[in-house]
């Protein structure tokens, strides 16, 4: 069992030749049965043995950074660069690419994929999660898809939630502060001889960023509320059944957006808000086999539902059936001349039938079709998910494990204005990973996947990596591993249109009236392909309580798909590539018992074919984090986190939290207060998101008992 | 094989049997007299007759001899000079139905099953020779296999509570600082939760209420989720998963008992802990919390040498 030297029996017992083994007939060892718990399949490997680099933001982490969003958590992890949209839209990229679209990483919450399929994004604000349910969060920094499936690209984010059977209790906790937050949290945990449960209950609000590039007040809030249910089951000794009922409902608000093509209309909407809706159930079974072999299979049903219909004003002449046959034929011609139209006296060249039916449109135009005309927009999205994943862990020797599975996933979207109606696909993984503890100081730990989709076909990723360990607790890494990310639905089967109802005044005597610009995606993209190559160390020096985990990294993407999703002339392709190497450090130091310092850094070199894909990357980025315990139930956490440029633009930021718990009897309230203070003066990843002050102040009470 | 003979063996075996009685004679200095040594308990298990069938292996020139506890007379007509041994509770409550009777070892008892029964003062006829580890030794074993452990988490109820005072002091000239948290109710998690949120290690009492088959899990499962190992209670629990324990087994026991049975029963201990312990260690445990893969023999070794110095 032991790598290291067996241990002989003492010489004294030898001697008296009564040599017991462990063995059940020993009277004075005969206690009460147990079941092996921490067997060869449920053990982790040390830090020093994973295959690849590993940020754990753990629950003191949690707490003490006093964050309301697991994004903002994210600032934690050396080389994630984390951005927003809107107040209510978060951006997070590992290592860089697109600022405004973050679809290369994979996110798990109890190993179900809370990345949309249909739009590939996610909503991070929306994620039907509590922060305070969360345990903690693993990041897997770099491509790891033998373990977690296609488009586990860049980074896999793992947010594990409390065991129901670590929650018991009740927990209240209000927040309030500046810029509108106020969130709740209430959860009552409890368990039985056979099983625990914990129900949460959530909220969140808060007014996003306060105004947009005129200093005109941004339209950013949100309002949201969150329920889940978690159960852990135990059927017998080697079976369980863990399941989990979550839900978020709540408003994002999102400003109008909306440019009139053709000139002259000053008419507008106010808004296009988002109602968000996100359902999941998961259901897992355990089986233990023996302490040697153990498998589950988990089910799981999601459903994000995207409301979204808003008013927008344009000329009559965008229903015009000849502009839109015009589109057909050249969109580049027919925008040309819509953004032009009031200039044009004739067609502008073209090929003949371009300009026929552009001379028809101007006519139109001349007879009252430039009259502007109001009506719904509806850009709602409805997509589903259902998942089974059988997943068995096989420890053949002492030195050898086998991690092996099989998953199925299907996936459908619905959408009038993406996909003009429903789109599905399907997706069949199967993966095995095999380590192999060679001797006391090699491991050798490698893998594939083979994913086939319905949709852009199949793949297959293999994953290579060799640590030595210097001892149990320093190790050096090499790893090469292979990733794809699948195109989504919208990247390669978008059928852009807008059905525009309750159009007032009538659009050619219609109340409702398709607009003329449709977008068609190729429909034959293929996967991206990432080639990764990392060298690393992890260390703890145990006499400091210091641990350090370095990496330099070179990875390449390349069919690499950066058009941005844009409903004029979406031409997507593989044809972009991109590169980035650097290295990045992580230092987690307990100075004492009552000191906790935490540091992190990278420094990224992005280089890509597509100046989009380098947007957001910051050059230097990292965080520096001080947490100490001052006694007598006083506590306090000070975080500096910096990016020299996401977007163009610089952050910096430094948080501080103060808290003081307090007993009351068997209740424990803690009181806190927290202070961001912004120390650059740019806007947040865009020019539309900025601040009044730059500081922020709020606080929590939370109860527990 | 055991170093003396059988008794009953042909004339060549009788003969070494012999020469093997005086010099175990001369270099043990046995009582003169073959001593009658009774073990009783409920029931003849396997695990006690090999027990059984041990002990007189070792004593030969003793009568050892089982007897269910139900077919024994009260205490008080047994003939003062046997030696009598008790294997479970059940004996110890026919022995305590009388004051008088020949002197008493009591195995496999705890500390905290002696407490339930006698309170602080434990009645004088009996030697209690206890079946868990001594918190000191687990504590020393703590900081041996965890150097950088400074806070150990206790779990405790009302039946272990009146340990905590000699673990605090035992940890003492240690440097290391006991955090206790009362846990009554083991269907519910939070003691543990908070215990393990202000523990570096966690320490097990030998208390079936705390620990036992039906708590293993949540137990293992949280302290390895914050990857806080647990040492003791017992060697059960290390093959369940605890990282480490001391024991004794009943090769321990029996070189413990040799030991005393030589002696004269006024001078036995009112109590005794084991002098003779193993170590158990759970590798995988260690391999996975990286801690160095620790040789039991040795780290017993050193845990011994710590007992004998003054």
């Amino acid at each position: 069992m032991s790598f290291g030297s067996p241990s002989p029996r003492s010489p004294l017992v030898l001697a008296l030749m009564f040599s017991s083994p462990l063995l059940a007939d020993d009277l004075f060892l005969d206690n009460d049965p147990l079941p092996q718990v921490l067997t060869a399949t449920r053990l982790k490997q040390s830090p020093a043995a994973v295959p690849g680099s590993m940020t754990v933001i753990d629950s003191e982490l949690i707490n003490a950074s006093g964050a309301r969003d697991i994004s903002e958590l994210l600032r934690l992890v050396p080389g994630m660069m984390v951005g927003n949209i809107s107040g209510n839209q978060a951006a997070v990229n590992y290592h860089g690419t697109n600022a405004s679209e973050a679809r290369r990483m994979q996110v798990l919450i109890d190993g179900r994929s809370v990345y949309r399929a249909g739009l590939a994004t996610v909503d991070w604000s929306d994620i039907p999660v509590a922060m305070e349910d969360i345990e903690r969060i693993e990041v897997f920094r770099g491509p790891n898809t033998v373990s977690y499936g296609a488009n586990a690209l860049m980074a896999v984010v793992n947010i594990i939630t409390r065991k129901p059977a670590d929650s018991h209790g009740t927990r209240l906790k209000i927040t309030r502060g500046q810029r509108g937050i106020n969130d709740f949290y209430a959860s009552q945990g409890m368990g039985w001889d056979s099983g625990d449960l914990r129900l949460s209950l959530s909220g969140q609000q808060d007014d996003g960023f306060d105004s947009d590039r005129t200093g005109a007040d941004y339209r950013d809030n949100r309002r949201l509320n969150r329920f889940s249910l978690a159960v852990s089951q135990t059927l017998n000794e080697n079976q369980s059944i863990d399941w989990q009922l979550n839900a978020k409902d709540g408003t994002n608000q999102r400003p109008y957006t909306y440019s009139p093509v053709f000139s002259g209309i000053t008419a507008a909407g106010n808004n296009s808000d988002v109602i968000a809706k996100d359902y999941a159930g998961s259901l897992r079974w355990n089986l233990d086999i023996n302490p040697d072999h153990s498998l589950y299979i988990q089910g799981s049903a999601q459903h994000w539902d995207r409301q979204q219909t808003w008013r927008a004003c344009d000329a009559e002449i965008s229903f015009s059936p000849e502009l839109t046959q015009l589109w057909q034929l050249n969109p580049n011609y027919t925008e040309r001349l819509a953004r032009n139209i009031a200039r044009f006296t004739g067609a502008p060249p073209g090929t003949a039938a371009e300009q026929a039916l552009a001379n028809q449109v101007l006519a139109q135009w001349r007879n009252g079709a430039n009259k502007t005309l109001c009506g719904d927009i509806d850009q709602s999205a409805r997509e589903s998910r259902y998942d089974l994943e059988l997943q068995d862990t096989l420890s053949l020797s002492d030195t050898l494990r086998l991690v092996s599975g099989m998953n199925y996933r299907y996936d459908r979207a619905d959408s009038e204005t993406y996909f003009n109606g429903t789109l599905d696909d399907t997706t069949w993984r199967a993966f095995g990973q095999l380590e192999w503890r060679a001797t006391e100081h090699w491991l050798l730990q490698g893998g594939a996947m083979f994913e086939d989709t319905q949709l852009t076909g199949s793949s297959l990723t293999p994953r290579l990596a060799v640590n030595y360990l210097i001892n149990p607790r320093h190790g050096l890494r090499a790893v090469y591993s292979e990733a794809v990310r699948s195109p989504d639905m919208f990247e390669n089967s978008v059928n852009w249109s807008y059905q525009v109802t309750n159009l007032q005044p009538s659009a050619y005597g219609q109340t409702s009236a398709r607009y003329f610009v449709r977008t068609r995606g190729p429909g034959d993209l293929e996967q991206e392909r990432m080639r990764s190559r990392e060298l690393g160390y992890n260390g703890y020096f145990t006499d400091w309580g210091l641990t350090v985990d370095v990496k330099l990294f070179y990875d390449e993407i390349n069919g690499m798909i950066s058009e941005p999703l844009r409903n004029n002339q979406y031409i997507a392709s593989n044809s972009n590539s991109s590169r980035f190497s650097g290295t990045e450090t992580q230092l987690d130091w307990r100075v004492s018992s009552t000191d906790r310092l935490r540091l992190t850094y990278a420094y990224v070199d992005a280089e890509a074919s597509n100046p989009l894909d380098a947007q957001q990357t910051a050059r230097n980025s990292g965080s520096a984090g001080w947490l100490r315990n001052w006694g007598q139930g006083w506590n306090s956490a000070l975080f500096y986190y910096g990016a020299d440029a996401l977007n163009g633009y610089r952050f910096e930021r430094v948080d501080t939290r103060l808290a003081k718990r307090i007993g009351l009897g068997k209740a424990n309230l803690e009181l806190a207060g927290i202070l961001q203070q912004r120390l650059d003066n740019q806007p947040t990843t865009f020019v539309d998101n900025n601040y009044d002050e730059r500081r922020v102040l709020y606080f929590s009470a939370e109860l527990e008992f | 094989m055991p170093y003396c003979l059988p008794r009953k063996t042909p004339t060549l075996g009788r003969l070494l049997a012999g020469l093997c009685l005086v010099f175990a004679g001369l270099l043990c200095n046995l009582p003169a007299r073959a001593a009658d040594i009774l073990l009783t308990g409920a029931d003849d298990s396997p695990g006690v007759q090999s027990f059984v069938q041990a002990l007189s292996e070792l004593r030969p020139t003793d009568s050892v001899r089982f007897q269910p506890v139900a077919s024994l007379p009260a205490p008080g007509q047994l003939p003062a000079s046997t030696r009598l041994i008790l294997l479970d509770l059940q004996s110890l409550d026919w022995r305590l139905q009388d004051a008088q009777g020949p002197a008493t070892l009591v195995l496999r008892i705890s500390r905290l099953q002696a407490h339930q029964r006698f309170g602080d003062v434990s009645p004088p006829h009996l030697s209690l020779l206890w079946s868990d580890p001594p918190l000191d030794r687990q504590l020393r074993l703590t900081r041996l296999v965890l150097p950088e452990a400074r806070r150990v988490g206790v779990l405790f109820d009302s039946h272990s509570e009146f340990l905590l005072k000699e673990l605090h002091q035992a940890a003492l000239p240690l440097g290391l600082e006991v955090v206790t948290e009362r846990w009554d109710n083991t269907n519910d998690s939070r003691p543990l939760q908070a215990l393990l949120k202000n523990s570096d290690v966690l320490l097990g009492l030998d208390d079936p209420d705390l620990y036992n088959p039906k708590t293993v899990k949540n137990l293992l499962l949280s302290s390895y989720a914050r990857q806080l190992p647990l040492i003791g209670p017992n060697a059960a629990f290390v093959r369940a998963g605890s990282l480490a324990s001391t024991y004794s087994d009943q090769s321990d026991w029996l070189k413990i008992l040799d030991e005393l049975l030589d002696r004269p029963s006024s001078t036995w201990p009112r109590t005794l802990y084991p002098q003779h312990f193993k170590v158990l260690s759970n590798p995988q445990v260690a391999r996975s919390l990286s801690i160095e893969p620790m040789n039991e023999a040795s780290v017993a070794t050193q845990l011994a040498e710590g007992e004998h110095r003054p």
